[in-house]
This record gives C-alpha cells, sequence and structure tokens, in this order.
C-alpha cells in the first residue's frame, strides 16, 4: 500500500490528509493541536487514520513551529558579527515610520540585543575587493565574547559579502572551530543580494529559530521513525516548494510562511490541470481572507515580507509565495464606529469565544453569525452536524451592536455586513489580478478554506471574474496542496551592470555556478536527474530606477550582450503590462541574477467519491438582495456528495459539504466537474445591484 | 417577513463604506505605482511623494496612506488655483498639468506636482494627482534644492506654473524640451513624471469604474457622509480634551540667511467644546532665508496625530480644526520668498503644537523628538569612472520619551513617515563613497524615567572630488525638550573632515577633496519623568548595552555601577537623594506655575539649558 501523507498543524487543529497512490482514495485524519508539544498531534493523527506509516514512500509536512518561534520571541539567545562600525545598523533598522501620524509607534524589536553584537575588523567594497583584510584575532575575541554572555545561536553579516563570501566563509570556519555547539548562519548563504539591514535580519533570524525549528524536526522525525517510517521527510517551505528536514535544518527561515501556501499550490496544481491561464487562489477562513495570483498555476513569488506586519514587523528576504490578506474573515466583528459608520474588523472574535452563533460565550456579530442569520449556513447541519448554530443569538446581537442605531432589522445588518466584506475581498482580489495587469474577465477564481466558497461567487462577481471553481475538499486544501507540491529552491546573486556592458561571460558563468549549486541541492534530496528542472531569471530596471522586475531567461540568453537584448525586450513589455509606461531606449541594469532549481514530484490525482445518483433537494429561507429590495426566499439546497458529474444547478442555492458551504447567487450555474470540483459560471454581464450582490 | 427599509434620508451604509474603501484603496494603488516605477531615490527609496483623488470643489477625496506625512491634505489648493484660472470646463480627457509654482504650492520646487482630470459622460468629476521629489530642478543646488543667503525662487529651479504639458493625450513636445534642457538630470526626473502620471492615469479609470457602477450622486452623497463621519471621529477626541487655552514656545536656529536670528514658533491652541484652533499668528514673520513656506502642515500633522492617526486623510480630516495664519508669516509667505528649505521647521511646528496639549492629552504625548527633518546628506560631482550623480540619505533621530516606555532611536521625524535611510551598500554600489561608521550617538537621548532615543552618527567618506551639501535647521538654542521632568537631549549637526584634519562644523555646501569624511549625526528625544525615577536595572542595562554612559548613569540617573556593571542598590539611593535635594530647589519655582503651564514651560525651559551644550556639541560627539 503506497501512501503519500502529509500533515499540517495548525493553531487548533493538526490535519492530515494521506493519498493513495495505487488506487488514488484519500483519507483525513484531525486531532487537537498541544502547543506545548506539537509533534504529538501528529502522533495522534496517524494512530487515528489506521494508515501503515512503514509501507508510506513519502511524508509531507507544514508547520508553524517557525513563525511561532519568531513572533511569540522563544528563539535562541543570538549573536551577531558585523562589520566595524556597522554595530547598529540592525537596531538603526531602515528609521521608517509607517503609521506616520502615530505618535506611540514602535519601530521593530530587533532579535538580537546590542550587547550581543560585535564588530570585527575588516572590509570588502562593493565590487567586493578587500578594502581591510580580516582580522582572525578580532574574530576569535567576538566569539568567545558571544558565549561568555551566554549565546548559544550566531549569525554573521558583513557588508557586501553578496559581492564576496570570503570574510564571511571565513569567520564561520572561525566559528565552527572556537564555537561548534553554536547555530550558525551566514548572511550570504541565505540571501545572497545587496542591502546589508534586510540581509542581516534575515540571517539574524535564521539563527534565531534555528536551534527549536532543529529540535522540532528531531522530535518529528522520532515520532515517525517509532512507527516505522522508512520513506522520504519532506517539509513545507514559504515559497510554496517542500525540502528535506536536513535542509531545513540549515535554513529554517524558509518555512517560516508555509501555513497559507499549501492551498495556493494546490490551486496552482488545479489551475494547470484545467489549463488555466490567470487564476486567482481565494482562501477564506476565521480571521483573514487571502487571495493570490496564479499565472500558468505557478504562484507569483514575492521576494520577502515582514513578520510581525510591515508597518512593525521584522523583515525577512527570502522568497514567499505572494498573498494578499485582508482582514475580513469568518471571525470579523461587525461594528459601528464612533461616527455611526458600518466596519467590519479588524477585531476578529478568533477560535474563541467565536461568533456568537457558535455559542462558545461570543457577544459581538462576526460575518459568519451575518451568513447564519441570513440562513446561509445549515443551523443544524454545521460541521456535518458535529455543531448546532445558535441563529436566535446571531440575530439579537445584530439587534443590539449594528441594527438599531442604523435603523435596521437584523437581518437588513447582517446583508449589509456580507456586503462590505465582499467589497473589502473584491479589494484584496483586485490588487492580484488588475493592480498587477491581469484582466479579470480573463481569469478564474478558485475558492476553498471553510469560508471561501460561502462568498466566492459575490468576491468574483465583485471584480468581474466570470468563473469559479470549488475544488474537491475545499476545507482540507491546504494539506492536499502539500502532496501535490514539488521541491523548490531558490538562489540570488547581485550582479550590478548594464545589460549592454555586462560581462557575459561571467555572467554565464555564475549562472552554471549558481544551477550547479541547486541540482546538488536536488541530488542530495535523491531527486532524479529527469526530473530535476532549473529556471533562471534576471532581476532589471532601467537605470536609474530601483525596482526590479524579474524576467525570465534561459542560459543560451546569458552568453553575449547580443543574446540579452530578448531579455531586455521582455522586460520592456513586462514593464508596460505592469506600470502603464515602458523605456526601450533607455538603459536596463541586471542587479540580481535568480536560479530555481525544481525537483518534480510524482502528481496524485485524488479519485472522487461513489455519487448515489439521488440528488436530495431540500429548501431553506435565505435572505439576499440589498437595502428595500432585500428579502427572505426559499433556496434550493444541495449535498455535495450526492451530486453526480455533469449535475447543474442553478443559481440561488447552496451547496452543503462537512466544513464548508457554497452559495451560488441568482443567475449563476454551477455544473459538477469531471474531477468532482464545481465549475460555476458567474453572471458578470447583467445588471449589478450596489454591492456585487444581484438585486 | 422582518425585514425593513433602512432609515430615510440616509445613503445606503453599504455604499459609504464600499467607497471610503475603494477611495482609499486608488490612492495606495496610485503610490505603489508611482514608486515602484520612479526613477530616483527619493521616490523609491525615500518616499517623498504623496497621491490623490480631488474632487472639482479641490477637495482631498483620499490620501495614500505612508509617504511623507506633511504633505497632508495640501494638493487642494492647486486645483482652486487651476479652476479659477481655466473654469470647470478648462479640462479635456487626456489632459495632463505640471506645477511646482510657490505662489500656490508653497514648497521647494523639487516637489513636482502631476493632475489629471477625471471626466465621466462628458463631466468634470474631479482630479488624480501626485506630487513628488525630482531629484533636480535646475537651480543652484542639486539633490535637495537650494539653500543659504540671497537665495530667491529663480536660484532655487526651474518654475513651472500650472503647464498643461499633455493635451487631450499629446504631450507638448518644446515644453519637456525646455523641461529637460534646464535640469540636470533630465532622464531621471522625466522618468519620474512619466511614472506620476501613469499613476493618474490609472486612478482615473478606477475611479471612474467607480463612479459609473453607483452612479455620480451616489457617490457624492456617499462622499459627504465619509467626510461627515470622518470629521465626527476627529470632534469626539477633541470633545474629550478640557477646554481651555494651550500654549508652548520654541524656536529653530536660524532661517539659513541670518544665522544670528532665530525663527520664533509660538503656538496657541484653543479647545473649545469638539472646536480645535490652532493660532500660528505669533510666530515669525516672512524670513530673508530659505525656511518660507506656503502650508498648514504643521497644524494638521499635530491635529492628525491627536484625533485620528491610524485612519486614511480627506478632506472630513480637518474641518473641525480651525488654523489661524496670517499672509506674510513665514509659513504663509509671499511669493517670491526663497523657500527650497520649506519644510525643515515643521517637525519643530508639529512638537511645539502636541506639547502644548500635554496637560490635555497627558496618556500620548511624548517628550519632544529631535525635531528636524532628520540628518540629510547630499554628495555631488563628476565620478570620472562613470559621470555625474547625486548621492542622497536622510538619517533618523531619537523620538522622546513617553508615558509608558522609552521612545524611539534613529526614526525619521514625525513629518516622514515611511521615509527610510539609505543602504550602505546600495550607496557603494552606485555611487564614489564609502560609509565607514552607522551608529547609535551615546547619551543623546533626554534623560528620563522614560528615556528618550538616541540620534546617530554617521561618517561617509568620498572617494574623488565633489561637493557635500551638509545643512540642517538647528535646534541648538531649543534642543529636544523633556517633558514632566525629563532632561534635555542633544541636538543634531554635521561636520567635515578633509584629509589630514580635523571635524569641523559645517552647515550648506561645501567643496571636498578626495578622501574627505562627512558626520552627519542627529538629535536625540528628551526624556520623559525625572531620570531619578527611571529603575537602577534599566539604567544598568542602558550602560551595558551602551546606550547611556557610566558617567551618565551617575550625573544625572543617580546609578552607580560596580565595576562589573552591577548597580550598587546602596550607592545608588544616596546619590539619588543628593540628586533630588539639588533639583527640588532648583525647579520649585518652576513646579509652582500650576500644573497647566508646566508642559508648556517645557520647551521655553528647556531653551536656557539647550544654550550652553550648544558650544560643546562642536562636531557631535
Amino acid at each position: 500500500m503506497a501512501i503519500a501523507i502529509s500533515t499540517d498543524i495548525g493553531g487548533t487543529f493538526t490535519d492530515l490528509v494521506a493519498y493513495d497512490l495505487d488506487t488514488g482514495e484519500i483519507h483525513q485524519a484531525k486531532d487537537y493541536t498541544d502547543p506545548a508539544d506539537l509533534s504529538s498531534g501528529i502522533g495522534r493523527c496517524i494512530d487515528k487514520s489506521g494508515l501503515p506509516l512503514g509501507e508510506a514512500p513519502e511524508f509531507t509536512h507544514g508547520s508553524t513551529v517557525a513563525i511561532n518561534t519568531a513572533i511569540e520571541r522563544t528563539g535562541a539567545r543570538t549573536a551577531l558579527l558585523v562589520t566595524r562600525g556597522m554595530r547598529d545598523v540592525y537596531e538603526i533598522g531602515r528609521s521608517n515610520r509607517p503609521e506616520a501620524y502615530n505618535l506611540l509607534f514602535r519601530k521593530p524589536v530587533p532579535l538580537v540585543s546590542r550587547e550581543l553584537i560585535f564588530e570585527v575588523d575588516e572590509r570588502l567594497s562593493a565590487r567586493g575587493e578587500v578594502v581591510r583584510p580580516l582580522d582572525e584575532q578580532s574574530v576569535r575575541d567576538a566569539v568567545a565574547a558571544a558565549v561568555n554572555a551566554g549565546a548559544t545561536a550566531i549569525a554573521v553579516g558583513t557588508l557586501h559579502s553578496y559581492a564576496n563570501p570570503a570574510h564571511e566563509e571565513r569567520i564561520g570556519d572561525i566559528v565552527k572551530e572556537v564555537a561548534p555547539q553554536l547555530f550558525l548562519t551566514l548572511s550570504h548563504r541565505i540571501l545572497r543580494e545587496y542591502r546589508e539591514y534586510e540581509r542581516i535580519s534575515t540571517a539574524a533570524m535564521n539563527s534565531y529559530i534555528g536551534p527549536r525549528v532543529s529540535g522540532y524536526l528531531d522530535e518529528l522525525q522520532n515520532v515517525l521513525k517509532t512507527r516505522s517510517f522508512e520513506g522520504r521527510t519532506l517539509i513545507m517551505q514559504s515559497n510554496g516548494g517542500v525540502m528535506i528536514p536536513d535542509i531545513a535544518r540549515e535554513e529554517p527561515v524558509m518555512m517560516m510562511e508555509s501555513g497559507p501556501v499549501g492551498g495556493v499550490v494546490a490551486a496552482g496544481s488545479l489551475a494547470a490541470e484545467y489549463g488555466i491561464a490567470h487564476a486567482v487562489a481565494f482562501d477564506m477562513g476565521g480571521t483573514t481572507a487571502k487571495a493570490a495570483l496564479l499565472r500558468d498555476g505557478a504562484p507569483d513569488i514575492a521576494q520577502g515580507y515582514y513578520v510581525g506586519g510591515f508597518a512593525s514587523g521584522i523583515p525577512v528576504r527570502v522568497p514567499v509565495v505572494d498573498v494578499v490578506e485582508v482582514g475580513a474573515g469568518g471571525g470579523s466583528i461587525a461594528h459601528l464606529d464612533v461616527a455611526g459608520a458600518l466596519r467590519i474588523g479588524p477585531q476578529s472574535a478568533g477560535g474563541r469565544p467565536g461568533p456568537v452563533c457558535y455559542g462558545w460565550g461570543g457577544t459581538k456579530p462576526t460575518v459568519t453569525d451575518a451568513n447564519a442569520v441570513l440562513g446561509r449556513l445549515n443551523p443544524a447541519h454545521f460541521l456535518g452536524g458535529e455543531m448546532g448554530l445558535d441563529v436566535d443569538a446571531a440575530e439579537a446581537a445584530f439587534d443590539a451592536e449594528v441594527g438599531t442605531s442604523l435603523g435596521l432589522s437584523a437581518e437588513h445588518a447582517a446583508l449589509a455586513v456580507i456586503n462590505i466584506a465582499v467589497n473589502m475581498m473584491g479589494l484584496a482580489v483586485r490588487s492580484v489580478s488588475v493592480e498587477r495587469g491581469v484582466d479579470p474577465r480573463d481569469c478564474a477564481l478558485i475558492a476553498f478554506g471553510g469560508a471561501g466558497p460561502l462568498h466566492a461567487c459575490a468576491v468574483a462577481r465583485e471584480v468581474k471574474i466570470p468563473r469559479v471553481i470549488i475544488p474537491m475538499l475545499p476545507g482540507h486544501f491546504s494539506a492536499l496542496g502539500m502532496l501535490l507540491a514539488d521541491i523548490r529552491h531558490e538562489l540570488v546573486r547581485t550582479i550590478y551592470a548594464t545589460a549592454d556592458g555586462v560581462d557575459a561571460d561571467m555572467l554565464t558563468a555564475v549562472a552554471r555556478e549558481m544551477s550547479d549549486e541547486v541540482r546538488g541541492m536536488l541530488t542530495t534530496e535523491l531527486i532524479e536527474e529527469r526530473d530535476q528542472a532549473v529556471e533562471l531569471f534576471c532581476d532589471l530596471r532601467y537605470r536609474g530606477q530601483e525596482f526590479t522586475l524579474r524576467t525570465p531567461c534561459t542560459a543560451d540568453e546569458l552568453r553575449s550582450t547580443d543574446d540579452l537584448e530578448k531579455v531586455r525586450k521582455r522586460f520592456d513589455d513586462l514593464h508596460e503590462i505592469r506600470f502603464g509606461h515602458s523605456s526601450p531606449a533607455s538603459t536596463v541594469e541586471i542587479v540580481n541574477l535568480r536560479v530555481v532549481g525544481i525537483g518534480r514530484r510524482e502528481r496524485i490525482r485524488p479519485k472522487i467519491g461513489a455519487q448515489s445518483g439521488e440528488v436530495e433537494v431540500t429548501t431553506r429561507r435565505v435572505v439576499s438582495g440589498v437595502g428595500s429590495h432585500a428579502s427572505g426566499k426559499d433556496w434550493n439546497i444541495y449535498q455535495r456528495e450526492q451530486l453526480p458529474v455533469g449535475y447543474r444547478v442553478t443559481g440561488p442555492a447552496v451547496i452543503e459539504e462537512y466544513a464548508s458551504t457554497l452559495v451560488i447567487d441568482e443567475g449563476d450555474v454551477a455544473v459538477i466537474g469531471p474531477d468532482g470540483a464545481i465549475d460555476i459560471t458567474i453572471d458578470i454581464t447583467g445588471g449589478f445591484d450596489k454591492t456585487g450582490g444581484k438585486a | 417577513m422582518t425585514t425593513t427599509a433602512p432609515r430615510n434620508g440616509a445613503t445606503d451604509p453599504v455604499t459609504v463604506e464600499v467607497v471610503r474603501n475603494t477611495l482609499a484603496a486608488i490612492a495606495d494603488e496610485m503610490a505603489l505605482d508611482l514608486q515602484q516605477g520612479s526613477y530616483n531615490m527619493m521616490i523609491y527609496e525615500v518616499r517623498d511623494f504623496c497621491c490623490a483623488l480631488i474632487d472639482k470643489r479641490g477637495r482631498l477625496l483620499a490620501q495614500n496612506v505612508g509617504g511623507v506625512s506633511h504633505f497632508v491634505a495640501d494638493l487642494g489648493v492647486v486645483i482652486t488655483d487651476a479652476l479659477e484660472r481655466f473654469g470647470e470646463d478648462g479640462f479635456r480627457p487626456g489632459d495632463g498639468y505640471l506645477m511646482n509654482h510657490q505662489r500656490v504650492a508653497g514648497q521647494h520646487l523639487n516637489n513636482m506636482v502631476t493632475y489629471t482630470p477625471v471626466i465621466i459622460d462628458g463631466e468634470l468629476f474631479g482630479f488624480a494627482m501626485t506630487r513628488a521629489h525630482w531629484s533636480d530642478v535646475g537651480g543652484m543646488s542639486t539633490g535637495f534644492g537650494a539653500r543659504g543667503a540671497g537665495v530667491d525662487a529663480w536660484l532655487e529651479g526651474l518654475q513651472i506654473d500650472q503647464l498643461k504639458l499633455i493635451d487631450e493625450g499629446v504631450y507638448d513636445e518644446k515644453a519637456l524640451k525646455i523641461i529637460a534642457d534646464n535640469i540636470r538630470f533630465p532622464d531621471a526626473a522625466l522618468g519620474d513624471m512619466r511614472a506620476q502620471f501613469a499613476a493618474c492615469r490609472a486612478a482615473e479609470q478606477r475611479l471612474t469604474e467607480l463612479v459609473r457602477r453607483y452612479g455620480v450622486p451616489e457617490v457624492q452623497a456617499a462622499i459627504e457622509e465619509v467626510f461627515d463621519s470622518t470629521e465626527a471621529r476627529c470632534r469626539t477626541v477633541v470633545a474629550a480634551m478640557a477646554d481651555g487655552e494651550y500654549h508652548a514656545h520654541s524656536v529653530m536656529d536660524h532661517d539659513f540667511a541670518d544665522l544670528d536670528v532665530p525663527v520664533d514658533i509660538d503656538v496657541t491652541v484653543t479647545v473649545s467644546g469638539s472646536d480645535m484652533t490652532i493660532d500660528l499668528t505669533r510666530c515669525s514673520e516672512q524670513r530673508k532665508g530659505s525656511i518660507n513656506a506656503r502650508t498648514l502642515a504643521g497644524a494638521y500633522v499635530a491635529y492628525k496625530a491627536l484625533t485620528t492617526p491610524m485612519e486614511p486623510v480627506n478632506e472630513g480630516s480637518f474641518r473641525a480644526l480651525n488654523v489661524e495664519i496670517n499672509e506674510g508669516n513665514f509659513m504663509m509667505a509671499k511669493f517670491p520668498a526663497p523657500m527650497a528649505s520649506w519644510s525643515v521647521a515643521l517637525p519643530t511646528v508639529v512638537d511645539t503644537v502636541i506639547t502644548a496639549l500635554a496637560d490635555a492629552q497627558p496618556e500620548l504625548i511624548p517628550a519632544a523628538h529631535f525635531g528636524t527633518l532628520g540628518g540629510s546628506f547630499a554628495f555631488f560631482g563628476q565620478d570620472p569612472a562613470s559621470g555625474p550623480f547625486v548621492a542622497q540619505g536622510i538619517e533618523g533621530g531619537g523620538w522622546g520619551g513617553r508615558p509608558g516606555e522609552d521612545g524611539a532611536s534613529a526614526s525619521v521625524s514625525v513629518c516622514q513617515g515611511d521615509v527610510r535611510n539609505s543602504p550602505v551598500e546600495a550607496l557603494e554600489l552606485r555611487f564614489p563613497v564609502r560609509v565607514e561608521k552607522r551608529a547609535l550617538r551615546e547619551d543623546s537621548g533626554g534623560a528620563g524615567k522614560h528615556r528618550g532615543g538616541l540620534g546617530q552618527l554617521t561618517e561617509i567618506r568620498n572617494l574623488v572630488e565633489g561637493s557635500w551639501r551638509l545643512s540642517m535647521a538647528g535646534r541648538h538654542i531649543c534642543p529636544p525638550w523633556g517633558l514632566w521632568g525629563g532632561d534635555t537631549a542633544l541636538p543634531g549637526g554635521h561636520a567635515l573632515q578633509r584629509p589630514g584634519g580635523d571635524f569641523e562644523p559645517v552647515n550648506g555646501r561645501v567643496n571636498a577633496p578626495a578622501d574627505s569624511v562627512a558626520r552627519i549625526f542627529t538629535g536625540g528625544g528628551g526624556g520623559w519623568g525625572s531620570p531619578l525615577e527611571r529603575p537602577v536595572s534599566q539604567v544598568a542595562d542602558d550602560v551595558r548595552r551602551g546606550y547611556v554612559s557610566a558617567q551618565t548613569a551617575t550625573d544625572v540617573y543617580g546609578v552607580v555601577l560596580d565595576e562589573s556593571g552591577a548597580p550598587d542598590e546602596a550607592a545608588s539611593a544616596r546619590r539619588r537623594d543628593e540628586l533630588a535635594a539639588v533639583s527640588s530647589s532648583a525647579v520649585s519655582s518652576a513646579s509652582a506655575s500650576s500644573a497647566g503651564a508646566a508642559a508648556a514651560a517645557s520647551p521655553a525651559g528647556a531653551s536656557s539649558a539647550g544654550a550652553s551644550s550648544a558650544g560643546a556639541e562642536g562636531a557631535g560627539r
């Protein structure tokens, strides 16, 4: 029995999804997450599922251990070694105050305290030439001082190490010799790109979370070993790929944002299968809604993000699936501000006390409560009947907190909340489509997460996306995505030259060196050569600009400046698409070379559950519309597991399944596809009402 | 059926919220487009720009979040002036205008405004606008603009007064040529200009989509409600302050021309119910030097910070505020007053307004921050290897201690928002300089129960000959003040070391041979509360981390440390008793002047203490 297994640790639950490579069958298990002993939930899930782990060739795992360590500040006592004169670069940061008017703004709190930051004598120029040779004694002194001060991890970030890593490498050798017990990160190993603060910050983060993540990976492998697992373990990364534990131990920072990524990868795989050129992955959960753009199934990749939010967060410059978030999730609280305007969020009722209708003590009406009040959720059949919904309590909360002051009934207030939430989510979807030069009318929206299907049709209409696809298992999509993710590594190297003046031989040599390095990593991960792929990108900009566009290229196109002309033209086109203007006569600069190594994994094709063929249609009163046009009507209610391939459902209707509910508006038509996904045509041509719903 | 129609006469709450969110999102999208498509670091790195939607009456619909805060709500006057000149019917779809003239715009000429009309079904609805800092507009200096004695508007650079550069989609090539021929870096500037207009065009489209979907009257009604509710939120905050007149006073060292005549900043804030008046009429009159401007930003930024700091800006944000300012005031100067340094006094103006209200909002107001636009520097010249260049940057300073915690170190001023410093590696990759040091300045933060943040000390070696522009509106006479018994902080400045010489103070443009070193040092923030109340262990931590010297710990905080750096509790207690005895006799008169006057007294009181430290400041150690 060959089974691929994935587990995804969330804040409340640990999810397991397993795929039988022979039969296509999918197994699931769920158990609680113990924050003090994260790997124990995995063991319980495995035991619960009864799957023979000893026969499984692969075990894929996504965990929040890295991000939690950073956010809870429970990482290692970390020291930092920097170039003489640069001790405070890390604490000073970029000095910006994104919350410009906030007199009490807090800047990012460094992970390394100033008394643990040490200068070493050395200096390179921007070209990597040695201005001042490395004084090894200054390194030995600094490492000794760090150890004395109780450091258990250390990061090294010297100026211009992206151009010439020799000094950092030598410092690393000395650290290994003098204090081999320290978890060590050399900044250029993680990020060979200019901008010292961001590089040092990323290296410091890697060391800070390193010891705890390593320990966790040891526990995980122990849990698997005691259950006779002998296959390959893979760890989910922020960039949408997976890696082996040995690499995760050295570069734990690569797994920080793996949480929201699994679903995006699964959506990408679906888009590729359907041949959809542009799709938006749309994920709505308890606290936020997330959107990511997929081009030919590949997610847009951002080159960094801020841990803890943009304003006061810590920059981490590693590739991450580019997800745009808005604070409108099922738990987002609807309230009136001091001026009496109806607002949603950013406060969330979270998992506890949760929405009012869950009956766990929540008193503030949420988006989920609005869905309950309007009849969009089945009060008797929530989570497959495992949980009832207290609709009366939700109605009372809307009256008390919102409706009475606005002169609206609870239902009208709830409807207003849904419509505002749809607009907010629409803005997020816009920002990954329209704002990136993609016409939404050529797009499809792939919706998942517990609450994604509830609002997907309205959000699509809001943004004028004509097609919505609800995959199988929308509530377990993230864990499923982990089974679909390829192994993926990205390397970057700052080059800094003009496209017409660059030394093409050097460029080709660097590209080859980087390709060899990434192929070496894939080979270590036991990826056969035929399953390895290497992609090249140049980060280009017009001279004088700062922001670059990641422009695809081939090794052949780097051979001469004449060949590079093709890449440059591609860049002009990308610039035109993204910004609406380009400058084909201007000089173009190459700033970075990027190499992506991909190790392809076997594609899995989940089998669709057998349908009974008997479709039982019930009805329920659902309120829809806007303002004085709003009214309650009996809608048809379907159970997803009963719907056979090719079955058509015309809106308005609701399709229910375990852990998710799909709302189909009037004018929209859903068809069950051959793979079990629900394919919905959205009516974007007809008259809109004011909010994107049909009047 | 339990549903009822919404209340009569009110706009649908959904439409209001959609309009509010969408207008703000459009302005933010413009900002992203402009920033990422721009060609000079003042835009992409320093974020010295703003983007806005303005209605056809010149009212602010939305402005981007982040960027430079002293641009708040300052684009409407350009449109009001344009409407007077061209009339509502004077605009055609596809038109594009350029404007930097100080007669109306009132800022340094580098701040170039672009705007395009938004015309929907033949009717003017409003305008999409940007203002962005061009790295050069000609004139006698580059980078940050001209400064110093004898400067007028023409020496400052190219003046463009409501120029229709794009006529129904077609650029005026002759005008473009005149601009390109009269500025130092035309490729960069015109690249920036294209990015500015592209941002306007994108916004036109988005705004048109919104209005088409909901209808002109519905959107206009929703906009009025957004304004009303924004105003109401501000009023709620002001209504909670005690009615009364609040006063504070501070000074800038000079105006860049008359170096021995300080610039007065004298502010009276009147709170009456939910109304606030900020009276600036007793500030200095228009000056010979370039410190002049036409701006309400000093009052606006302060009011915004006091009322709704985390909300997007629109016309309603300032409707409940009355600003009294006279024509001929240095912040409401008449053309052709020199304005190259138009914004340098603003952080101090904002701080003075905020300090005046320390009694009214004690839980919010921090001690003074460093109060200048940071440690700005520009180095320009000809690189034998790569041609003309201008390297620029802005270093942050310290913020004042605040209720509950220490002030932040090395942060930009209250007027600069998302402005960032220049990475060492970025400077060295592009320009012939080497940054030798970027450090926090020990002891630069004012002592206090909650210590002021530290300023910065940066040293940059120029590897080729060139000109440094190192100029700062001084705060030596009135260094960043403390609050509630906290100490003043050290002010900032500049110095230059020529090969073989010592560091010497500079303020202005200086030629420097290769291998000179410029030192840029910024002020700290004032202390909050008496330093004698700072927990001994925190002072010991400060010393161990190098924020405070052992000397200051003993002399000012009354904390005595042993050789290992651990505090000697008994000796510290004795030392604190001594210091308390000395200070109680010294300040008894000040504390007698009622709680209400305490805050207002701080800046003035600080000025005498500051004067003595100014001389010692010299080259900024």
